[in-house]
């Protein structure tokens, strides 16, 4: 056996509720059969951004807020891999936030976990876009990025969970994982991850949390009912959780990869194609 | 057709229907953006190109879709030149504001066609000895043909008789030209043709009786007619290339736009990206894959992409970036020339990290350039930057790229077979020539670590003050290790004259040219066209300091080549630099005054 690097030990203080998102990447990844080397673990900057060290997968930490279209350029270049995109609020809905639009509106087949903790957690505490009550302005309103999700009219796969509820987190999990490597598009998960440090929300949040998973009246097959739904869940102070939305649209893969897409390396057979193919090109621009 | 109104057999006159012999012809077609210039240069471009002349072909836009003035310009010539003549030798304007333009560069034999639809040519503007054409272009246009736009294919027909072309061979070409139009837009260009003849004929001018004539030339070898940024996709593309994403910028889109054509039928992927953050990164994630990526952008989205640059050097993924400079800073000027992202390109970026940059200065050094760019970025794992000048949009006649020149680097990538062999795998191997074995995703036992934040072989983090430093070594090593295949500078001129200059890009042609001339004039001097910008190569540092003083010509304000030599070890008091800023490109005749007046300076 080829000898490859150790996993790492978690960097979260104890209680953090990024262990539990890591726990529930791992049973996944072994629920659905997929092995390590077939998998791309990407991560983004802050403490989320540490989960790839610690799966054994092939693992890439991503620039700053740019885990998204990383996560997409290498889908596209071989997707036969297996691709999880993971990230913090801070780091996927503020200085990443242009691309999660994109991102949702591309409908690529991967998987996107946020791990929300309302905070920078490794800089030490400032406000996120999802922070309830901002320190510097407490008149915002918090971002939900699951009503950014059901009103881009290409999104398959809207799930929220919270660490405390593992089981359902768990089952999420292995939902979106099976849907990106289905082919059936982009599944984004965020996960209500607690940082006990900074903005020990965990009281407040499970309070407020309401399991749409639960509720034999939400449909969510149904954008427009689900629109709607969480809307009033919202104004009442709630935090839907659940399988928010399940539909089904074409993937970026569907239409912009052919059979001769590459994945390692070019081949005899393909570059032999390929010198005809530019043979042609040239001949174009002959006097 | 009514030609007979509008008659005007009195204006020329005979004696000008001589035929002149010419060898070297530069036209200009201007008028408001929209009024189809670019498609007289073209044709006339495709027409000379037939008869075996060198083309260099450019275009002066204002950067909005419809209206402001637009030019375009043809230089047809019998030796190859990267620049428009010093004198316009027929001029085309659709209105007084093209002429108002030209008018101090037309030469004295220049022949104007004017369109005299809406006005007459004020006095003054075209010299005494010039024979000037008003041709109602628009008038006629839209009353025959009912569209305003015909009446490029009429300046065509009529642009080939007065350079001597046969009307059947400017036939063929606008039949060429337009052969994807439908036949309700194919049929009144032809008529509009055949009205530009009519046109000619009205005012005597003939195939036995044309103002001038441009013979054919002996040309046996097989040549191609394409713009820089064409050239270097292509090259991209020859060297295995098969990601692309990129975000719509002047100049650069054109890169996008042919890739967007021909990678998807080679089995690539080329991506429109929300922005230039999105663009970098999406051709990153390719490239963490094996598959090789580039994207290109203008100065303003370079800057945007420095970090993802410098990560790329830092993280060890291969990454190909064009870019087209323009005229900055900040948004600058669009479709304006300049060599001014010079220093972003060679200093750019947080930290110390492994690049190159490379300076094509002709299409043909654009394609060898892509595939030069591609396989050491791939050998390397590094980011490699082509830093075009007007190079990118302007057209070139150049030999024929050929594919047979061109092999596939794969670089040190292991497959499953050779990390079977191994005991252990390590991402960022500390080698001798500071290249790791790189296993790509979907390698079985092949898993790693790959990070931007300082590591250790395995891909850990690390901030261990030994490590770190071993780390940054083994970085700065691979370039030593791909020195000796980084083009060093091309060298023409007298080696004996104790006076150089230096220029880089597009810039080496137009002092060639300016050089021939000031030899006829007894003056020598010794030529050096750095195509490796970074890191800076011995031979340019080594050309400064053994001469008595240099020219260092560039397209900046900043002198930031001039600053770049003299940081790498060139002596300061050799340099003199001869600096324009302002977004136009120097014909030879004004290179070579420049050029005088700063000797007599010296």
């Amino acid at each position: 056996m080829t000898r490859t690097y150790q996993t790492g030990h978690p960097i979260w203080c104890a209680g953090c509720g990024h262990f539990g998102v890591q726990g529930a990447i791992l049973h996944a990844m072994k629920q659905t059969g997929v092995e390590l080397h077939e998998t791309l673990v990407l991560a983004g900057i802050g403490c989320s951004g540490t989960v790839q060290n610690n799966i054994g997968a092939y693992g890439y930490h991503s620039m700053h807020g740019r885990v998204l279209p990383t996560a997409i350029g290498a889908s596209l270049a071989n997707p036969e891999l297996t691709v999880i995109a993971s990230g913090g609020d801070g780091d996927g809905y503020a200085i990443g936030g242009g691309h999660l639009m994109h991102g949702l509106k591309r409908n690529p087949n991967l998987l996107y976990v946020v791990m929300n903790n309302g905070i920078y957690g490794l800089t030490k505490g400032q406000d996120s876009p999802t922070k309830e009550v901002p320190i510097a302005s407490p008149d915002e309103d918090p971002l939900d990025v699951m009503m950014l999700g059901l009103s881009i009219q290409s999104t398959t796969f809207l799930a929220r969970a919270i660490t405390t509820r593992s089981d359902q987190l768990n089952e999420l999990m292995v939902q979106g994982l099976n849907h990106a490597r289905e082919g059936k598009g982009m599944a984004f998960i965020e996960v209500l991850s607690p940082c006990v440090t900074y903005n020990d929300t965990y009281p407040q949040w499970m309070n407020k949390v309401y399991d749409l998973d639960g509720d034999p009246e939400y449909r969510n097959d149904d954008r427009g009912k689900a629109f709607f739904d969480m809307y009033q869940l919202i104004q009442q102070d709630r935090i839907p959780i659940g399988l928010v939305f399940h539909g089904e649209h074409a993937s970026l893969q569907s239409s912009l990869l052919s059979d001769l897409t590459p994945h390692q390396s070019l081949d005899e057979q393909y570059a032999a194609r390929s010198r005809q193919h530019m043979k042609d090109v040239l001949s174009a621009y002959a006097v | 057709m009514n030609i007979a109104t509008y008659d005007i057999s009195s204006m020329v006159n005979k004696d000008l229907l001589q035929g002149e012999v010419r060898d070297d012809l530069t036209v200009m077609v201007a008028g408001q953006g929209g009024d189809g210039s670019l498609t007289i240069i073209a044709l006339l471009s495709r027409a000379l190109l037939n008869r075996g002349y060198q083309i260099y072909r450019t275009s002066n836009i204002a950067s909005r879709i419809k209206g402001g003035h637009a030019a375009a310009f043809m230089r047809a010539s019998v030796v190859s030149r990267n620049t428009v003549g010093d004198a316009i030798d027929i001029l085309v304007a659709f209105d007084t504001e093209a002429v108002q333009k030209a008018s101090a560069k037309l030469a004295p034999n220049s022949v104007v066609i004017f369109d005299s639809s809406r006005e007459s040519l004020p006095p003054g503007l075209v010299p005494a000895t010039a024979l000037t054409i008003p041709v109602p272009f628009s008038r006629l246009a839209v009353r025959d043909l009912r569209r305003d736009l015909f009446k490029n294919s009429l300046g065509f027909g009529l642009m080939g008789r007065i350079i001597g072309l046969h009307d059947e061979e400017v036939e063929s070409g606008l039949r060429n030209h337009f052969r994807k139009l439908s036949s309700a837009q194919f049929e009144p260009n032809i008529r509009a043709l055949h009205e530009g003849h009519a046109f000619a004929d009205s005012a005597g001018i003939s195939g036995e009786n044309s103002i001038l004539t441009m013979p054919s030339v002996e040309n046996k070898q097989e040549r191609m007619f394409i713009s820089g940024n064409h050239a270097a996709a292509m090259g991209f593309m020859a060297a295995g290339g098969r990601f692309f994403a990129g975000y719509p910028i002047t100049p650069a889109t054109d890169v996008m736009n042919f890739l967007v054509r021909h990678l998807p039928e080679a089995g690539g992927v080329v991506m429109q990206a929300e922005d230039e953050l999105a663009a970098v990164n999406l051709a990153i994630g390719a490239s963490l894959t094996g598959v090789r990526a580039m994207t290109a952008s203008s100065g303003p989205g370079i800057a945007l992409m420095q970090e993802s640059i410098g990560h790329c050097g830092s993280a060890e993924i291969p990454l190909v970036i064009i870019d087209c400079q323009r005229a900055g800073p900040s948004t600058g000027m669009p479709t304006k020339p300049e060599q001014s992202d010079i220093n972003m390109l060679t200093r750019g970026g947080n930290g110390d990290y492994p690049h190159v940059v490379l300076a094509p200065g002709d299409p043909e050094e654009c394609f060898y350039g892509g595939v030069l760019a591609t396989s050491l970025a791939y050998r390397a794992q590094i980011p490699v930057i082509m830093a075009l000048d007007a190079v990118c949009h302007d057209n070139f006649t150049v030999p024929h790229f050929d594919l047979d020149r061109v092999s596939i680097d794969e670089g040190k990538k292991v497959t499953e077979a050779d990390l079977a062999q191994m005991d252990q795998y390590r991402r960022y191997e500390i080698t001798e020539d500071g290249i790791s074995p790189w296993a790509v995703p979907g390698s079985r036992a092949g898993m790693n670590l790959v990070t931007g934040n300082e590591r250790d072989e395995w891909g850990r983090v690390t901030t261990v003050p030994e490590m770190r430093v071993r780390m940054v070594k083994k970085r700065s090593r691979k370039i030593e290790t791909i020195r000796p295949h980084l083009p060093k500078g091309v060298e023409w001129g007298d080696s004996t004259a104790p006076v150089g200059i230096i220029g880089v890009g597009i810039l080496g042609g137009v002092i060639a040219e300016a050089v021939e001339r000031l030899e006829k004039q007894g003056h020598q001097f010794h030529c050096h066209r750095p195509r490796t910008l970074w890191p800076v190569l011995q031979d340019t540092i080594d050309f400064i300091n053994s001469h008595e003083r240099v020219y260092v010509v560039e397209q900046s304000e900043g002198a930031q080549l001039a600053g770049l030599l003299k940081s790498e070890g060139a002596q300061a008091e050799k340099i003199v630099s001869i600096l324009r800023y302002d977004g136009l490109q120097y014909t030879a005749g004004e290179m070579v005054e420049v050029i005088l007046e700063k000797e007599q300076q010296a």
